[in-house]
């Protein structure tokens, strides 16, 4: 069988499409008027403190970090693996990474206690860092998914483009392992210090940027009035579920792992049962949500070939991978550092108490000024490049 | 309590150390305080040759670390920022009492930065504004900290603040201010200039600042006889700052 | 149609003259004395210092807390205890953010539009209260804060690095 060819084009005009964009543009305002208070008041008008020093903007970023890595997937699965049905969304695929990634690098970085310094953040490294690795992995990331979009858009430089695809592929593993261990690394707290982060990471960008792309890709079609047939939706479904199912597999290694580690029955104990609110964000939102009734969605017999809910499932994985981050970062901080084991401890500063978090409406708005700078992004690009085919029906996809 | 008498003792033979015999009383401390940091030059750079440490006798710290607090407070004028909410002040130095769960012992001690030779938040700051000084002091470079607070993540004795909140008037030898992390700095500017940390100066019956590198200098003879334990040595930091009486 | 390009050409050309006027109105004089007060003391000729002042204090900066060195010449504390008064004479505390604009740095930084972070961290005044043993020298009377004024002349300008101006130079 002979490839066909596959006409791309750009997004039409629309009234849709910019409504899409007048509201993203709206709410980028909300996330600029957000970090502009932040950096004339402090940060005092948040809910972070001297406890929980990371809040609901990290959460947000870490979400877009971390989908940008998965998103680029779609195409590296047509690239590395060779699968031509997946080959004709690298580009759309490439575009969502690079709009996410710079949606949540924009929350990480206006978050800062000194934006302004971000020149320094580039100019000073420190090597031990895996921050700073992070910086130099997050920058290349952005200029080889520059590079995989133009060795798929120019003919002239073709022949690059199974080699920069496979780069690019190792290449946002390595990111996501360096997002994972931005907290596997961390040997102060007991809830973090694994190395399963790195892989738990993986997964779950797998399954987040699949997620995120599923519902941005049905979305646009219908709004552009291209076809999509089932092919491909049943193909990215059942990829999804393979996905979800590995990010509970791991959660439940790194759980298991933690509960035969008697210094780490006290958070484990917090987070599973007697956490308030993590614990229910645990169970309701991260587990049953986020794992469960996706899966459910997915493998129900009844709703094969239903768009609806496969968007759905893919909702709830945006929302449980969402919560199950909030538990990881929050519920993580609001468990107290245990400096005397075996010992109850009290102090001015807090020592020995659970730590309360209430994100306050400008980490709100910095959080889905990120989301709306993706979506603005995304739909911008698509609508100056041809990203998109033509389409993507039944008739018009190869299956190897 | 004869033991512990006889702790006491040895713990006052070595805190005398250096000075022992010397002089009239009120001319001992400023002896013992040239003994145990001597004054450096104002044009040289510190040494790697020194490392500076603090040993705390808890047991004779009768209000648990009470007036180093204040004295730290007053140094270095943090703990009272208008605008944070009280989980937004900053904390250099506090006092943690501590209860055994199993044996009700219980004790009241201070802490602050650990001063670690190998700091974990030195290892995860990206720009290196976290650091530690050839001789051994960790403190935050606020002239390149971007505020991320990885570090505060990574500090396992919660020694870190963020400040929150514009300032003004801070304390002329000890700038703080809005965006920046900040921790004890075993008072870089008094001991670059040959004085005691305000800590150590507020509390001269149960706290010995000096040269761990020196084995002559008091806090050298007192950890050698009287040991000196850390906070989660199990984290193998190599803390600049020991207790007696954990 | 090129008598309404013509118009509204014209149109947005007095708009630009006017935001120009209004600008030129907006724009104040800076008050000198302050920066003049003390110049033939400073630890650097004045042209140097005036020029040069962030160097020094950026690589004294970085070997104060790097490495211990705690000398005092290009201190930015000796800076603020010999430029900068703690309070005016009726009693209110100076500080950069003020807009009289009469403390000792920002009466020249604001003026070329330069941002000043050292104060963020670092004390804009001598603290007195607490210090008493600060070196500010000057005397009340020669306070340079107080109601004299300096226009700036021709070496300023140059130094503040333009030599346009609107009316300084009358």
């Amino acid at each position: 069988m002979s490839s066909k060819s596959t006409t791309y084009s750009e997004l039409r005009a629309s009234k849709a499409y910019y409504l899409i964009l007048g509201i993203c543009l709206a709410v980028l305002g909300l996330g600029a008027m957000s970090f502009f208070h932040l950096e004339h008041e402090g940060h005092h008008v948040t809910g972070m403190n001297n406890q929980v020093v990371w809040g609901l903007p990290h959460v947000f970023a870490i979400f877009l970090i971390v989908a940008a890595s998965g998103a680029l997937n779609i195409g590296s699965i047509g690239t590395v693996f060779r699968k031509k049905l997946y080959q004709k969304m690298g580009r759309a695929s490439a575009l969502l990474a690079i709009a996410l990634l710079l949606g949540g690098l924009a929350i990480l970085v206006l978050d800062l206690g000194h934006a302004d310094r971000l020149i320094i953040a580039m100019t000073y490294y420190n090597f031990k860092s895996i921050f700073a690795w992070n910086i130099i992995l997050y920058n290349g990331f952005l200029v080889l998914c520059l590079l995989y979009i133009w060795t798929m858009q120019d003919r002239a430089v073709k022949a690059f483009y199974p080699y920069i695809g496979f780069f690019a592929f190792s290449w946002r593993l390595i990111l996501t392992l360096g997002t994972g261990s931005i907290f596997g690394f961390l040997v102060a707290r007991t809830y973090y210090n694994s190395a399963i982060m790195a892989p738990l990471f993986i997964a779950m960008s797998f399954a987040l940027g699949l997620a995120v792309f599923i519902i941005l890709l049905f979305f646009t079609f219908r709004l552009d009035k291209r076809e999509l047939g089932d092919l491909i939706l049943n193909r990215l479904r059942y990829l999804l579920a393979i996905f979800v199912a590995s990010v509970m597999f791991l959660e439940l290694a790194r759980h298991l792992t933690a509960l035969y580690i008697t210094q780490r029955h006290g958070v484990e104990q917090f987070i599973l049962l007697d956490g308030g609110i993590y614990t229910l964000l645990f169970w309701i939102g991260q587990v049953l949500v986020g794992g469960l009734i996706p899966l459910s969605l997915i493998f129900c017999r009844a709703l094969k070939n239903n768009h609806w809910s496969l968007l759905l499932a893919s909702t709830l994985v945006i929302i449980g991978g969402f919560v199950q981050l909030y538990v990881i970062i929050v519920g993580g901080q609001a468990f107290p550092l245990e400096l005397f084991p075996n010992a109850e401890v009290q102090s001015s500063f807090f020592d020995g108490e659970l730590n309360r978090y209430t994100p306050s409406i400008w980490e709100w708005m910095l959080g889905v000024g990120g989301v709306a700078l993706t979506l603005a992004l995304f739909y911008v690009g698509m609508k100056v490049l041809r990203f998109l085919p033509e389409s993507l029906a039944d008739s018009e996809v190869e299956v190897n | 309590m004869s033991q512990i008498n006889a702790y006491r003792r040895k713990f006052l033979a070595a805190l005398s150390g250096v000075a022992a015999g010397s002089l009239a009383s009120g001319v001992i401390l400023r002896t013992v305080q040239a003994g145990d940091v001597p004054a450096k030059p104002a044009d040289q750079p510190i040494s790697n040759q020194v490392r500076w440490g603090m040993l705390i006798d808890i047991n004779r710290l009768t209000d648990g670390g009470a007036s180093m607090v204040e004295a730290c407070k007053r140094e270095h004028g943090w703990g009272n920022d208008p605008k944070a909410r009280p989980e937004q002040q900053a904390q250099w130095i506090r006092t943690v009492q501590v209860t055994d769960k199993l044996t009700q012992h219980s004790f009241t001690l201070p802490v602050m930065c650990q001063h670690c030779a190998e700091p974990p938040c030195v290892d995860v700051c990206p720009t290196g504004a976290s650091m530690k000084r050839a001789d051994g002091i960790v403190q935050v470079n606020k002239h390149i900290c971007i505020g991320c607070r990885y570090c505060m993540m990574a500090c396992p004795y919660k020694a870190r603040s963020f400040v929150h909140e514009n300032l003004t008037d801070q304390r002329p030898d000890s700038p703080r201010g809005i965006g920046t992390v900040e921790s004890c700095n075993l008072c870089v500017h008094r001991v670059d200039q040959g004085q005691l940390p305000a800590c150590a100066e507020a509390a001269p019956q149960a706290v010995i600042f000096g040269d761990l590198n020196d084995p002559n200098s008091r806090i050298s003879q007192a950890v050698k006889t009287l040991g000196g334990s850390q906070i989660r040595a199990d984290l193998s930091l190599n803390t600049g700052v020991r207790y007696l009486g954990l | 149609m090129p008598l309404l390009s013509k118009i509204k050409s014209l149109l947005g050309l007095a708009l630009f003259a006017i935001a120009l006027v209004g600008c030129d109105a907006g724009v104040p004089e800076p008050n000198l004395a302050p920066a003049k007060a003390k110049a033939a003391q400073c630890v650097e000729p004045t042209a140097d210092i005036r020029k040069n002042h962030m160097v020094y204090l950026d690589k004294h900066r970085d070997k104060t807390v790097i490495e211990g060195i705690r000398t005092t010449k290009h201190s930015l504390n000796e800076c603020i205890n010999c430029h900068v008064a703690p309070t005016r004479e009726d009693g209110s505390a100076v500080h950069y953010t003020d807009a009289k604009q009469d403390h000792f740095c920002a009466s020249c930084h604001t003026y070329v539009g330069v941002k000043l972070d050292c104060f963020q961290c670092h004390a804009d005044r001598p603290q007195v209260a607490e210090n008493p043993n600060y070196q500010h020298k000057l005397s009340s009377t020669t306070y340079h804060l107080s109601a004299t004024t300096a226009q700036p002349d021709a070496s300023d300008l140059l130094l503040l690095g333009s030599g346009q101006v609107q009316g300084a130079t009358q």
